[in-house]
């Protein structure tokens, strides 16, 4: 996915400014960046949630406005902070609606065999016949992530996953997004708040300040002292734990 | 938990998936039996209504008062249908549009928007012009106007309040009584001194019936159905959300354009037929979705249309021979409905 | 002389309108017959006009102030005697009275409509300190949704007594009926909103809440159902009167706050006086547009008064609780999203 001059301006004010990028296949990228920096935007222009004021994404060889939604839908998954849904809609009724894109409203059989294996891959059989405004934070987001997987597409760009979710369920949640990638080979775009969870799960980070991209690179060339010290306009030491940068910011 | 049962596949581990075909059978029939029954209870409880409706109190052993009673009470009974048909219909597509179950398009006046509508038409034109006197064309024109003034005025309260459902659902009460003085202002200008007479016949009510539009008003249904089925069929991506249907690949602005001006239609065919009844919308819509507890479109129209029938065939029974005519049917539905909203509200103002 | 500036003007603009409302009306009065001594004219303006004036003024001046303490006291800009269930009340007083006493006088119908619209709004607020509202725009919606069924009551009970045609009188606010022997009730308003004043502070002090007021000695419940009981007694009495008249309890206080703010004893007088000038301007519209018949005033109210009203809320959502920023020549802050 080739991103170049992406700009999204509200009333007058560029809240993205020229952001040219290019997410690399089969990896996990996540986007960083202080509040308002502008990376829950880019993420939105990237997946066609937001319009984009300037700017092209080109989307396997195609622009992405060349490419019919539905189509789309079968190749890139976007799934954002808020969902609330007020219908009352079982778990396994929500990932279902991931095969909508491929048989519409009739399920085949093999749908039904795919909805399955993403039930259980995201561990969720027991509350497979509960209705989704019942469920934790952390189910209901799992729930979510199912439907994503259920979709099946190469790309999925998570916006916040770890958002009011507690440490254990955040962590689970990026070790999904890993296994995601690792087991499943697809190109996981995350959006994310906590420094250490894009270090220690990520292959590549870029990070945004301004609206603009302040530094694009693997996990060793970001998550550098001065690099974020500049960023965030916060102290940083980083350390070596398993292998893996990590921040320590007061 | 299980993860020794996984079977990954590289790159789509959605090959086989060693689960008992009976056990995902036996829990996909089982819901759906349970609806059906549902349904089935519903329908005979709808017939049993209807037949009651035709036949309470009609003298049997004289023909012609026999035929004669038929010959009212029919029409009657279809207009009842159709409108709960088109209440039902809309109300809950209304509903998944915006994505809240407390509101209804009447509770945001699309039905006094109607009954301003018609009497302008009858203003404008005058009462002794052609648009007065054929019930079929007043209709015609008021539908065209309907949609154009619904579309411009409700897509501008949600993007003015950026789709707040409390405040669209303010600015809707303040509507429906802005478009209720207005409309009394015009009666009033056209005829002071008979603006009781006058307001009666430019405004249906379920004891005073529109039945010359019943032809017209079924090829109108059907018509807005015809044209929307492909959006009715996204119904149930919809109820997802904005984010998530346009994830799945849906149209999203142009399938709500749509499904608003189909709402609209509907309702104006109901308000034409039976007048203005703000609550039942809201009443026979979240009984549906009480009593199915499913996000299947199909099933929730069609639960909210019996459930709207039974409510309309029932009730005019019990006011046409326990009231004989004195309390209308309306007034009921109005304490009940205004009741059941008050218990919505507290019940789910945790998610507001 | 600045403090008082708004306040003068007002008078002065009521006072114009007062004499021109004098002299509007079917029958010719003029100043010349009235000095002469044309006896018809002088029965006309003695009977009619003058009662007339003075029930819209004291309409005027009651509804504006009755919301007034309302939103103080409830700590909502958006309850109302129309929104908060006292209307509808009243209106259910006047017709149990009218079914169970036929024979029972103006005052008699007015001491129910007064019993009737106090539980009313008692209850009411009762009902929404049980409950915490997240969204402000909540309480007029609940309070809405309860006129609405205490109004389908009232229907109820008048289509099963036969007593529509009686009732359509009084849900329709209108002056046409105000001469003289039948509208006195509604001066009861002026010593109501004396007294008003005269506890303005008080209700202030209970409308910064619970804790506040009890650190300042002020008994909170007593205050609180003390002003909600005056509130009710002067809707009461105009609905007695005229009949319902919705809107301006909400508007005009909402109005006068904006360019005033929120103390009461600073906006108590301009509310009322604005009030007035606000029903007066209505009324002459009704008289004037299909003369020589009128419109009822409640309608034009509710055109003007639903236009004004939806505006405040738009203006609400997009500034939050700020006053009217161009006016005090302060820059708006730049909003964060």
């Amino acid at each position: 996915m080739n991103i170049r001059k992406l700009t999204k301006r509200y009333d007058g004010k560029a809240v993205v400014d020229g952001v040219s990028f290019t997410i690399p296949k089969g990896k996990v990228t996540s986007l960083i960046g202080p509040n308002g920096a502008g990376k829950s935007t880019v993420m939105g222009m990237i997946s066609r949630l937001i319009a984009r004021d300037e700017g092209m994404v080109d989307f396997e060889g195609k622009e992405m406005k060349q490419w019919k939604s539905r189509e789309l839908s079968k190749r890139l998954a976007i799934l954002t902070q808020h969902n609330n849904v007020q219908m009352k809609l079982t778990v396994r009724e929500l990932v279902a609606f991931g095969r909508f894109p491929y048989s519409g409203n009739r399920l085949t059989a093999e749908d039904e065999g795919i909805i399955d294996n993403a039930i259980s891959y995201m561990e969720l059989e027991e509350f497979e016949q509960r209705f989704i405004d019942e469920l934790s934070g952390g189910q209901r987001q799992r729930a979510y992530i199912a439907m994503v997987i259920a979709q099946d597409t190469d790309y999925v760009l998570l916006d916040e996953p770890t958002n009011n979710l507690d440490i254990y369920h955040a962590s689970n949640m990026m070790k999904m997004a890993r296994r995601l990638c690792d087991e499943l080979g697809k190109t996981v775009i995350l959006v994310l708040h906590e420094l250490n969870y894009a270090a220690f799960y990520s292959d590549y980070i870029c990070a945004f300040a301004n609206g603009r991209i302040e530094k694009f690179g693997t996990v060793k060339e970001v998550m550098q002292k001065d690099v974020l010290g500049k960023i965030y306009n916060v102290d940083f030491e980083i350390m070596e734990i398993q292998g893996k940068p990590l921040s320590i910011y007061y | 938990m299980r993860a020794s049962s996984y079977v990954l596949n590289k790159k789509r581990i959605f090959t086989l998936y060693p689960q008992l075909e009976e056990e995902r059978a036996e829990r996909k029939t089982g819901s759906r039996a349970d609806i059906r029954t549902k349904l089935m209870i519903l329908s005979i409880l709808v017939l049993l209504a209807a037949a009651a409706y035709l036949t309470v109190g009609v003298h049997f052993e004289n023909q012609r008062l026999m035929n004669y009673a038929f010959s009212l009470r029919t029409p009657k009974l279809i207009v009842m249908a159709i409108a709960a048909f088109a209440i039902g219909g809309a109300s809950i597509v209304f509903q998944s549009i915006i994505n809240n179950t407390i509101v209804t398009p009447c509770l945001l006046g699309m039905n006094s928007l109607y009954t301003l509508i018609h009497t302008a038409v009858v203003f404008f034109a005058g009462s002794g012009s052609i648009l007065a006197v054929n019930a079929n064309l007043a209709f015609a024109a008021d539908l065209i106007l309907m949609s154009v003034a619904a579309t411009f005025i409700y897509s501008y309260l949600f993007r003015k309040t950026n789709h707040n459902v409390l405040y669209v659902l303010l600015v809707g009460t303040v509507l429906s009584s802005f478009f209720g003085s207005l409309q009394g202002t015009m009666i009033r200008v056209m005829d002071p001194n008979e603006y009781d007479s006058l307001l009666a016949t430019l405004v249906a009510s379920l004891s005073n019936i529109n039945g010359e539009i019943i032809t017209v008003s079924l090829l109108v249904l059907a018509g807005v159905i015809f044209l929307l089925r492909k959006e009715l069929a996204l119904l149930d991506v919809i109820t997802l959300g904005k984010n998530q249907a346009i994830n799945l690949g849906v149209d999203y602005d142009r399938t709500i354009r749509r499904l608003l001006w189909g709402v609209t239609i509907c309702i104006a065919v109901a308000t034409a037929m039976v007048g203005p009844i703000s609550f039942l919308g809201l009443i026979i819509a979240n009984l549906s979705r009480q009593l199915f507890k499913t996000y299947r479109h199909s099933v929730l129209i069609t639960g909210a249309t019996l459930f709207g029938m039974v409510l309309l065939m029932g009730g005019q029974l019990i006011v046409e021979h326990i009231f004989v005519y004195s309390v209308p049917i309306s007034v009921f539905i109005t304490v009940g409905g205004g009741l059941y909203f008050l218990y919505l509200l507290l019940k789910g103002r945790k998610s507001i | 002389m600045r403090k008082y500036g708004s306040t003068l003007v007002l008078v002065l603009v009521l006072f114009i309108l007062s004499v021109c409302s004098l002299f509007i009306g079917v029958i010719d009065v003029n100043l010349q017959g009235l000095l002469g001594g044309n006896v018809e004219q002088l029965h006309i303006f003695l009977a009619s006009r003058l009662p007339r004036l003075l029930a819209i003024l004291c309409t005027g001046v009651g509804m504006s102030v009755a919301g007034l303490i309302m939103q103080q006291l409830c700590m909502n800009k958006f309850v109302s005697p129309t929104t908060g269930a006292t209307i509808a009340s009243a209106e259910l007083g006047v017709l149990i009275a009218l079914l169970f006493m036929p024979s029972s006088t103006l005052w008699g119908r007015a001491l129910f409509a007064f019993a009737a619209a106090i539980l009313g709004i008692w209850i009411f607020v009762w009902f929404i300190q049980r409950i915490t509202f997240k969204d402000v725009v909540m309480v007029p919606l609940v309070g809405i949704m309860f006129s609405n069924v205490i109004g389908g009551i009232t229907n109820y009970l008048a289509y099963k007594y036969e007593m529509t045609q009686a009732l359509s009188s009084w849900l329709v606010g209108h002056f046409a009926l105000v001469i003289r022997g039948r509208y006195e009730i509604v001066y009861l308003v002026l010593p109501l909103v004396i007294l008003a004043f005269l506890f303005a502070t008080h209700f202030n002090i209970v409308g910064m809440g619970k804790d506040f007021s009890q650190n300042l000695g002020v008994n909170y419940n007593l205050v609180l159902f003390l002003g909600l009981g005056i509130a009710a007694m002067i809707t009461a009495s105009v609905v007695v009167v005229v009949g319902a008249i919705s809107y301006i309890g909400l508007i005009v206080p909402n109005l006068v706050a904006l360019f005033k703010g929120d103390k009461i004893k600073g906006t108590l007088i301009d509310t009322a006086l604005f009030g007035a000038v606000f029903v007066l301007a209505c009324d002459m519209l009704g008289r004037v547009i299909i003369a020589p018949f009128e419109l009822p005033i409640e309608l034009i109210i509710g055109v003007l008064g639903s236009i004004l009203f939806i505006g405040l809320l738009f203006y609400r959502l997009k500034n939050g609780r700020r006053a009217v920023a161009w006016l005090k020549k302060v820059k708006p802050e730049q909003q964060s999203c």
